[in-house]
Formats: structure tokens, sequence, C-alpha cells
């Protein structure tokens, strides 16, 4: 269990409504990076705003232009945007 | 001999100097013409480093790097699935598909790795010469 998701001290018998997805922190350098991997796949988006990782190789992305999408890594290895 | 006189004989004698210390500036110098019309020789092709240094560099990140590797990929099976006679392309559209993707990987780098943009600017057609000849292209 990651450390966003352990439950906090003697709130831990809450119910997991309360439980966060595991966001990274601000890094301009992996909004660049999904930024240009979407103008790759041609993908209408601007530029990345908001980059939250889900697991390895796998982030829910919001565009300036409000387009969001999951980018991700499947199983053969190519990396898919899903539009959200 | 008068000073009208004096300054005609200096004019008359510098007039051939000028002409001499003109002539060379205006006439167009040879050897260095002979030697840019010569071709330059196009540089050796070292596909292993290319691919190295694309893979290495900071210009780009990992998820960029992945999605440039698929689409050379898929531009590598159509060029099998062309030379198999299952694709109903010509090569002009092949090549086209080339420019747009040498065109993609040189956008990402100019900035931030140019002398990598330049590798591979000036790789292209030694590039296209193998992608473009069955023999070559399935020995790669």
């Amino acid at each position: 269990m990651t450390l966003c998701t352990r439950p906090w001290g003697w709130l831990g018998w809450l119910p997991t409504l309360f439980a966060m997805p595991c966001a990274a922190a601000d890094d301009p350098a992996l909004r660049k990076d999904l930024t240009s991997a979407l103008a790759l796949l041609g993908t209408p988006c601007g530029q990345v705003v908001q980059a939250t990782r889900q697991r390895d190789n796998d982030h829910l992305v919001t565009c300036q232009d409000g387009h969001r999408y999951r980018v991700f890594l499947n199983e053969q290895g190519r990396v898919v945007a899903q539009k959200r | 001999m008068p000073p009208s006189a004096q300054a005609a004989a200096t004019a008359k004698r510098s007039a051939p100097v000028q002409a001499h210390v003109v002539a060379p500036v205006l006439a167009p110098p040879q050897a260095p013409v002979q030697a840019l019309a010569r071709p330059q020789a196009t540089p050796p092709l070292d596909l292993q480093s290319l691919e190295a240094r694309l893979k290495a560099t900071q210009a780009i990140g990992v998820f960029t790097k992945l999605t440039l590797k698929n689409q050379i990929d898929d531009l590598l099976a159509q060029f099998r699935a062309y030379y198999r006679g299952q694709l109903k392309v010509t090569l002009t559209a092949l090549r086209q598909s080339f420019d747009r993707l040498v065109l993609k990987v040189l956008a990402l780098l100019q900035d931030a790795d140019p002398p990598l943009a330049m590798a591979i600017e000036s790789s292209r057609e030694s590039i296209w010469g193998i992608l473009s000849n069955p023999a070559k292209f399935a020995a790669v």
C-alpha cells in the first residue's frame, strides 16, 4: 500500500471512500513529456496542465483545452491515449 | 613640374596600381569556388550510434521516446509489407511518411539537442537509401 492510500492514524476505520489516488508531485518534465507524446499521437491537447499518476506508466492527464486522457503503456509496449 | 601636372602624373601612376588592387577584389577567386563546387562527402551512416543517442538524449522524456519507437516500428512494418507485396502504397507515399516522422523527431530535438538533430538530418538520405533498397532493408 502506498503512502497516498495508507489510512491516516485513527481515521483508519473510515471507508476507502476517503482513499485518494497517489497523485504525482507537480513535475514539469513529466507534463512536457506527456504533452509531446500526445502531440505525436495526434490527439488534441495543446499542453498538459495536470498529470496524475495512477500506477507505473499510467497517468490521468488534463489538457489546456479541457481534454482529459488516460495515457498508458499497454501490454504490447505501445503508448495509448484514451479519452476520458 | 606644376602641381596640376604632378597630380596628373600621380593619378596616372596609381591608376594601374588601383586597377591591380581592385581587379583581384572584383574577380571571383577560382580555387575556393572550385572547392565549393566539389560535392560534400556524406558522412558514413552509423545507425547504431544514432539509435543509442536517441535513447540517451535528455531532450525528450520516456513516453515521447516510446511513442517515437512505436511510430518507427510501424513505419518499418509498412516497408516490410510493401516489399512482400501486401501493402498497396507507392514508394512515394512511404517517403512522405518517412519525411513526416523525421520532421517530428527534428522538431522534438532541435532546441534541446541540436547536435543530435543535425546528425539525424544529415543522415536522412542515407537512411532513406537503406529503406528504399529491398536488399539493404532486408539486411537491417
